[in-house]
């Protein structure tokens, strides 16, 4: 079976030095490993940002598609072959801005399939601009005033829009991580996972030390139910946070919010789907009747 | 003021935009038309204005859509890829008849492309931005001050006309300095009656709408809005001639490519070849009177375009057959270089020499 050095391709990647991309890489590329899985049982998809330049740096089948619209992309894939694994990666503009529709109807279909959230909070590759994920009143090159809207919730969204895993992870966390994309892997149903990676060229406020001072994880909180909606709803409201919060002001939960064990699937809504598209073109047919008749 | 300042285009565009009286600015991000957004960010607010980075170029149009529709002079900016998700609003504001200014800073496509130079877009400004008949004015600056002066007049025409008006740029142009005098800031804007502003009962109900399900009213709509293009085509065409007088051979080329082939021009004219550029400044209308004018003289015409051959389909239908038309054109962000378009136009003339054989 592949291993890490199998599914990382030789390109050095174009990453900035201590972009938390590297991270949220080497967490995907070692659970690739482990999970056993060859290169033909999962397709890995990337929307436009410099998470999407990861497209160049892993050795799979991989599509990169149009800015904001990886997850169609993905669904379009994931339709054709129920056995396939879809993962999909995402910025945050990306995801949750000019994709933000995609993001609500992925969850509400409940595609199977698992969506990684590069959650830098800044448009990082257009050089810094507000993201829909930036703190209100961050400065940025688009809100010299600093950003007026409240940021994007997206584990709140995804927990009130029904989704069926909903995890959150920081890039500055290997081994957390891992645990996360473990999990959304084995996960039947649309899993979402969205990381913190901080992006040290343009966002200057929320580093990796800022959420080292303030992350927690959920698994270590004493009575934490994730399979209590209403209890994952609350504990998502703790995203908003004031820009110059101190660090015991402010804790940020990381880890899995909220999971279904049993999930019905948009797959498993359409029983013609119980095989690969492809294979049903595989299936032998008996010509013989035809031929008789000449 | 006659003061020059130094400015990227980009740049030159935002400011000549407030000054011409814009105070609405809806973008998204992209490269290579950054800088403008970036400069809309810090200035409009000052100018008492809104610049608002929407969730995606649909949103930013739509807002564009609801500014005008409200009777101000609103603007959005974007690169190719971001020009085509705005085609469905420019094709609803052209039906709605609302003026507004749309900057495209071209980059190489189709898809993603790439973020170099480009002009690939020609097409989809001048025949296809959206669905439905209907035509955008274009204009094509080819330098830093005409960005400036370009945009300026843009808000004019989308005003006096009722219609969207496109400024088809680059990344080059977009990207570079150059010194530009910025026109005196606009203190009276045309009144906008028909606009959506509330009307206390003191005067009909104003619609803005481009929903017509009779036909019969639908194609009256189309046929009005053809009258006015045909009034445009009267008075706004507009080209640059260089050296077009005694030229056998005329380029024609517009925007970035018109000042590479404007320097082919005059080396080709350093070793006797007599060679002329038309620069089209309306890319529509199409300059067809000054194209059908040089085509009456010249024995040939090249167009230069960097794209793969687009503009060219609009020279031949002016020249209608009366001379050759040659294209020469690099494609995907490569400009070509003055020495490539000489070489281009030493062809043309060595085959006119050699025309009896
Ligand atoms: C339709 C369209 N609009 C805009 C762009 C320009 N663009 C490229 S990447 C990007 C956003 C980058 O931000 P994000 O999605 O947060 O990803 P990051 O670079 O931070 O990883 C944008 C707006 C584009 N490629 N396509
Ligand atoms: S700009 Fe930011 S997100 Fe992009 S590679 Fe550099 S550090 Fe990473």
């Amino acid at each position: 079976m592949p291993k890490v050095a199998d599914i990382q391709r030789a390109l050095e990647p174009t990453w900035c030095p201590g972009c938390g991309n590297y991270n949220m890489q080497k967490a995907l590329l070692e659970v690739l490993e482990e999970s056993g899985m060859d290169f033909e049982d999962y397709a890995m998809v990337w929307g436009i940002g410099c998470h999407g330049n990861g497209a160049d740096f892993y050795r799979a089948q991989g599509f990169h598609g149009l800015h904001g619209r990886a997850l169609p992309l993905a669904t379009g894939i994931a339709l054709t072959n129920p056995d396939l694994k879809v993962i999909v990666n995402m910025g945050d503009g990306d995801g949750y801005g000019i994709g933000g529709n995609h993001f609500i109807h992925s969850v509400r279909r409940n595609i199977d399939m698992v969506a990684i959230y590069h959650n830098n909070q800044i448009y990082g590759l257009t050089t810094g601009q507000a993201s829909p994920t930036s703190d209100q009143f961050m400065q940025t090159p688009s809100t010299p005033g600093g950003v007026v809207e409240e940021p994007v919730n997206p584990v709140g969204v995804a927990v009130a829009q029904g989704a069926t895993f909903v995890a959150r992870g920081f890039a500055g966390d290997v081994e957390h991580l891992k645990s996360l994309y473990r999990q959304a892997l084995d996960h039947h149903g649309f899993s979402l996972v969205d990381v913190y990676q901080p992006c040290v060229t343009w966002n200057k406020v929320n580093t990796f030390k800022w959420f080292r001072d303030r992350v927690y994880k959920l698994e270590e909180l004493d009575g934490y139910d994730p399979t209590n909606r209403t209890m994952a709803f609350e504990k998502s409201m703790s995203t908003f946070h004031e820009l110059t919060c101190a660090p015991d002001e402010c804790k940020i939960p990381i880890g899995v919010f909220y999971r279904e064990a049993e999930s019905f699937t948009y797959q498993d809504g359409l029983p013609q789907l119980d095989r690969p598209m492809w294979k049903h073109a595989e299936a032998p047919r008996d010509i013989s009747k035809i031929l008789e008749a000449y | 003021m006659t003061e020059k300042v130094l400015m990227k285009g980009n740049e030159a565009l935002a400011e000549a935009a407030i000054r011409a009286g814009c105070r609405f600015f809806f973008g998204y991000p992209i490269t290579p038309q950054t800088e403008l957004a970036a400069y809309m960010a810090k200035r409009m607010g000052k100018a008492g204005g809104v610049y608002l980075q929407a969730e995606s170029e649909i949103a930013a149009i739509n807002m564009v859509y609801g500014a005008s529709a409200a009777g101000k002079r609103a603007m959005t900016s974007s690169s190719s890829p971001g020009i085509s998700l705005k085609g469905e609003g420019i094709s609803y504001m052209a039906g709605a008849d609302l003026p507004g200014v749309i900057i495209n800073v071209q980059r190489g496509g189709p898809g993603l492309g790439g973020i170099q130079p480009s002009q690939s877009d020609y097409f989809q400004a001048t025949r296809a931005t959206g669905h439905g008949d209907f035509h955008l004015i274009v204009l094509a600056p080819s330098t830093v001050q005409e960005m400036t002066d370009y945009v300026f007049r843009a808000f004019d025409l989308a005003d006096e006309y009722r219609m969207p008006v496109m400024i088809l740029a680059d990344g080059m142009l977009g990207q570079m300095m150059e010194p530009v005098v910025l026109p005196e800031p606009k203190t009276e804007l045309p009144e906008k009656p028909w606009a959506v502003t509330g009307h206390r009962g003191e005067r009909p109900h104003n619609v803005v709408n481009s929903l017509y399900l009779k036909p019969e009213e639908l194609e009256d709509t189309n046929i009005e809005r053809f009258e006015r293009y045909e009034r445009i085509k009267a008075a706004e065409q507009r080209a640059e001639e260089y050296l077009v007088d005694d030229a056998d051979i005329v380029v024609v080329a517009f925007g970035a490519s018109s000042r590479i082939a404007r320097s082919a021009v005059n080396k080709a004219r350093e070793k006797g070849i007599k060679v002329g550029l038309i620069r089209p400044i309306t890319l529509w209308p199409f300059p067809v009177n000054a194209i059908g004018a040089a085509a009456d003289r010249a024995k040939a015409i090249l167009t230069v375009e960097m794209n793969m051959g687009q503009m060219v389909e609009d020279v031949r239908l002016a020249v209608c057959g009366r001379v050759p038309v040659e294209f020469f054109g690099r494609a995907g962000g490569i400009i070509p270089t003055p020495v490539e378009t000489l070489a281009a136009i030493e062809r043309i003339a060595a085959s006119l020499e050699g025309g009896a054989r």
